[in-house]
């Protein structure tokens, strides 16, 4: 999976901003969704994220895969991500 | 620019004012002032040098901030941002420095070799003022203009796989010809085809009477956008900002957007309708323009003029009267 070619991404107090400069359309994350997108930038798989932030949080990993994929879909679905 | 959009948040949340952003979003830069045309509807009355242009060392220092702060997409105007002596080492500067850019031209540089070295650039876009389906519509407005000349760049640059989008003034003159240049933009092979109303500043303003369309031929316009859009949805974006400056000021008082604008002599606009400056770039450290930026959207100053612009659209023609807002001398722009 990678950010398209004229994805930017930016880290914030808040979280992360993405910003799809062809389409001139901003996204904004907070922590939690920038952590994702840092694993994404760094080309990791959504069960590698899924299993790194169960891990991180001591959470059960199939609540956090809910929430990723959710994400990642979200991404997909807003032209963003590419699968 | 502004978010429009939070995954998996609530309404509220930090990231959707521009006082979150811990630098610009985008920044508009009018890199020089100097045009070989002199367009009836130009905002910035461009055409000759004004004092004061950023020299070569200052224009990189403040790119090398602009690189540091991580802004994320750049725009290039001028002028004519071509006859910039420095232009392509500006815009290779952008590129490798990972930054989004659209150049904004007239199109009448636009040689093989300049085609050639835009091709290898690969940046976001190009976008090429083309006012008409034909030369008689966009030659009335754009003086010394040559419609052949812009037609034929967009042809090349499409040709070379550059990414290119045309975009469109409506006024009196030319906006009869909107639904032929949109077919015309799809036919070249264009990204995008962008208009929105006229703003009424810079010598559109010295020009209005003569240039602004009636409220039945605007209607008329934005039937065939919303028409045109239809046609090429998922071929070519039709984008129309349906707003004029009022509204957009209007809505700017309450939500200024995450940019800048910076014009040729380092001096960094609120928003092109006002002649407010909040700082300069060859003065101030780019970080510290931005904090200055986001003040002075609540100077009781700025929000009192806007308000009285709002009131009397005539107030627009002071645009390019540029009032330093954290300084009580005013400057006057003699472009
Ligand atoms: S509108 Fe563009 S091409 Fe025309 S005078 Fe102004 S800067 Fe030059």
């Amino acid at each position: 999976m990678e950010f398209k070619k004229h994805v930017r991404i930016r880290k914030e107090k808040f979280g992360m901003v993405i910003f799809e400069t062809l389409k001139e359309k901003v996204f904004v994350t907070n922590p939690t969704g920038a952590e994702i997108i840092e694993r994404l930038k760094d080309k990791k798989t959504p069960d590698t994220i899924i299993t790194e932030l169960a891990s991180q949080y001591g959470a059960d990993a199939a609540v956090i895969a809910d929430d990723v994929n959710c994400f990642i879909n979200n991404l997909v679905r807003q032209e963003v991500l590419a699968k | 620019m502004e978010p429009t959009k939070n995954f998996n948040t609530t309404p509220g949340m930090a990231g959707e004012s521009f006082d979150d952003f811990k630098a610009p979003l985008f920044l508009a830069w009018q890199i020089n002032s100097v045009c070989n045309l002199g367009c009836l509807h130009c905002c910035e009355e461009a055409g000759h040098h004004i004092p004061g242009e950023m020299t070569r060392d200052q224009i990189f220092n403040f790119l090398h901030q602009v690189r540091e702060m991580g802004i994320p997409y750049v725009a290039i105007s001028g002028g004519e941002p071509l006859l910039h002596p420095d232009f392509f080492e500006v815009a290779e500067f952008i590129q490798e420095a990972g930054i989004s850019l659209k150049v904004e031209t007239n199109g009448e540089f636009i040689d093989d070799r300049t085609v050639e070295r835009f091709a290898a650039l690969d940046f976001r876009s190009v976008q090429i003022s083309l006012d008409g389906a034909t030369s008689a519509t966009h030659e009335v407005l754009r003086l010394k203009g040559n419609w052949g000349k812009s037609h034929a760049a967009v042809r090349k640059l499409v040709k070379k796989g550059v990414t290119t989008e045309i975009v469109f003034v409506p006024t009196s003159f030319n906006i009869h010809e909107v639904g032929p240049a949109i077919d015309m933009a799809y036919n070249l092979g264009c990204y995008g085809f962008y208009t929105g109303k006229i703003m009424r500043i810079g010598r559109a303003a010295l020009n209005w009477d003569k240039l602004n369309p009636t409220e039945e031929q605007y209607k008329a316009c934005f039937k065939i956008l919303d028409e045109k859009t239809k046609q090429y949805k998922d071929k070519m974006k039709v984008y129309y900002y349906p707003y004029d400056v009022i509204e957009e000021l209007k809505y700017r008082l309450q939500k200024p957007s995450a940019s800048l604008l910076v014009i040729p002599n380092g001096n960094t606009k609120l928003i092109g309708p006002l002649p407010f400056i909040c700082g300069n770039v060859k003065e101030q450290p780019l970080g510290e323009v931005w904090e200055r930026y986001k003040k002075a959207w609540r100077e009781p100053r700025v929000i009192e003029f806007t308000k009285r612009v709002i009131k009397d659209p005539n107030l627009l023609a002071e645009s390019n009267k540029w009032q330093n807002i954290f300084e009580t001398r005013s400057e006057t722009c003699s472009a």
